[in-house]
């Protein structure tokens, strides 16, 4: 307890050479926090002062990554405008649906077909679904792409993902922490969740002339603490009655996006966000034991790899071509969301707070490490991929051409 | 004026494009950490874009005031405006889809609507007729010289271009 200040200093410490890191050899920094928090851990070594087995601090480094879910959700609601969303309306919906429909079949069957119940096929077929807004924007930035023609289609497919998560982590958070295991106690548990949901936010859209007022004031501190007592309060309440706190955060974050502080905000919570958001990914990776990783869990993850590159290359090829891309943009279009993240994570995170197998967690460690790296290279060497996939199977899409005829 | 097409880029910024009269087309990306970008179509191989140059928000700042003449105005828009007091006198140039195209000067009453004149119009590299009548008639891609004061100028531009003062 004694050394409890010091002991975080050296996981931040980790956390930050993490980064420094993964800045150097240009990579997404996501998987380099949860590898720093796989290599310490009950099985690391201590010497003296430096304890790298963060035994006492685990405790308290797993409840900041908790608040680190809160501030990545909070910020994704706060990002996420209806009238946004109204605008690109029937642009992503075509292609969202697409690769909706394609990759969460895709993730059942795979949950299915290895033998999963259906809670953890559930969860499975979550963390194999979303992609990771943060990697693909860096992507595109990275490789100078955001001109491209295909990056609208690719952002509106990424926008409708995460609807999609909100809604979906919504139902399955109901199913999985109120614990129902009757038909009508899952139905019950949904409806609660919902009618909470529908709320907060119609309460909070009555509110927003309110909040402009209050939030208006000049202090930066009252304005703070004003958004952290909201934010804290609601998230902490939704866990009360089995909503999860990400989803009571993004909530939060969907009503402040009304308000005209929207930009205050987010320019305030953005430290916020990136500090708690390493440690949540830090503290994932600290409750794996990399020798726990052989056998099923590898098998499992590389098997989905396989499974989500494929499922997302045709999902991209077919999108691209209602949005009448070229097939070379389309490609782009499938090999760019490959990327994961964030997202994967806070999934099987959900599924370890709703006491799911053991197995998910690790296996989407190892999903996630290998997507998070494979992704952008993929997306930098499309052009490549394209040339012999197409040269791969040329004739199938002539003959199917023919047909067309 | 060309037609700006814009689009957000949700987590990126906004991109603009902009496709000019002379055919060229232009991209320009502000990404939301304040950086510019601007890209144009390969001269190799058009279906890809070639970045041009990156910029800091700065350097934006910069280059946009170069390119709108704040800090130094063409010789031929220099002489094309001179202001005495009030009076003005301005070239225009009549684009495609103007309303005015077709009809002549006496017929749109530009004296009587305005209290400006037409006092000459170039229609041609070889070809202009100085103090056009009544009679004379307007086409697409000439280019007027007009006279009058600046506040009467900005409204027979306006009349020409989508028919009412």
């Amino acid at each position: 307890m004694d050394h409890m200040v010091f002991e975080v200093g050296v996981a931040v410490l980790l956390i930050a050479l993490a980064g420094f890191l993964s800045a150097k050899l240009r990579f997404s920094v996501v998987p380099f926090y949860i590898l720093a928090g796989m290599a310490v851990g009950p099985h690391a070594p201590h010497f003296g002062l430096i304890d790298l087995r963060f035994i006492h601090s685990a405790e308290l480094i797993n409840f900041m990554g908790r608040l680190g879910v809160i501030f990545l959700l909070f910020y994704l609601g706060l990002e996420f405008s209806v009238g946004r969303l109204a605008k690109a309306g029937k642009s992503i919906a075509i292609g969202g649906t697409i690769y909706i429909g394609i990759n969460f079949t895709l993730g059942l069957l795979f949950g299915f077909l290895c033998g999963f119940p259906v809670l953890e096929t559930l969860v499975i077929a979550g963390i194999t679904t979303i992609s990771s807004s943060a990697i693909v924007a860096k992507v595109l930035v990275d490789l100078k792409r955001t001109a491209n023609p295909e990056t609208e289609m690719i952002l509106g497919i990424i926008m409708f993902e995460d609807v999609f998560l909100a809604v979906y982590l919504s139902i399955l958070s109901g199913l999985l922490l109120s614990g129902a295991t009757t038909l009508g106690g899952v139905l019950l548990s949904a409806g609660i969740a919902l009618g909470y949901m529908l709320l907060v936010l119609i309460v909070g859209r009555l509110l927003v002339p309110v909040l402009n007022k209050i939030l208006g004031v000049s202090s930066n501190e009252i304005f703070l603490t004003t958004i952290f007592a909201m934010l804290f309060m609601v998230a902490g309440f939704s866990e009360t009655i089995h909503v999860a706190e990400a989803i009571g955060a993004l909530l939060v974050g969907l009503v402040l996006a009304e308000t005209k502080h929207m930009h205050r905000i987010e320019k305030a919570i953005l430290p916020f966000r990136d500090f708690f958001g390493a440690l949540f990914f830090f503290s994932f990776g600290l409750t794996i034991d990399p020798l726990s990783l052989k056998g099923n869990a590898v098998w499992l993850a590389i098997g989905a790899v396989v499974l989500t590159i494929i499922g997302n290359y045709t999902a991209g090829m077919l999108a691209g071509r209602s949005g009448k891309l070229s097939p070379k943009a389309s490609s782009n279009v499938g090999l760019t969301i490959v990327s994961r993240g964030e997202f994967s994570i806070i999934m099987a995170n959900l599924g370890a707070a709703g006491g799911l197998m053991a197995i998910l967690q690790p296996f989407a460690a190892i999903y996630v490490l290998i997507l998070a790296v494979l992704g952008p290279f993929l997306t930098k060497e499309s052009a490549m991929v394209h040339r012999i996939v197409s040269k791969m199977i040329p004739m199938k899409a002539r003959s199917s051409g023919d047909k067309l005829q | 004026m060309s037609v700006i097409r814009e689009t957000d880029l949700p987590g990126i910024g906004r991109k603009f494009l902009m496709d000019t009269e002379e055919g060229d087309r232009f991209i320009v990306i502000v990404h939301e950490d304040g950086k510019r970008e601007m890209f144009c179509p390969s001269p190799v191989e058009p279906e890809e874009l070639m970045r041009v140059v990156t910029l800091t928000d700065t350097e934006a700042r910069q280059l946009g005031g170069i390119v709108g003449g704040m800090n130094y105005q063409p010789t031929a828009l220099e002489k094309a405006e001179h202001t005495l007091d009030h009076l003005s006198i301005e070239w225009y140039k009549l684009r495609r889809g103007a309303r005015a195209i077709g009809r002549s000067i006496g017929e749109l009453k530009i004296r009587e609507n305005t209290g400006t004149v037409v006092i000459a119009s170039i229609e041609s590299a070889h070809k202009q007729t100085i103090s056009p009548g009544p009679e004379y008639v307007l086409g697409e891609g000439m280019t007027l010289v007009l006279a009058g004061e600046r506040q009467n100028i900005q409204t027979l531009k306006r009349m020409l271009e989508v028919g009412e003062a």
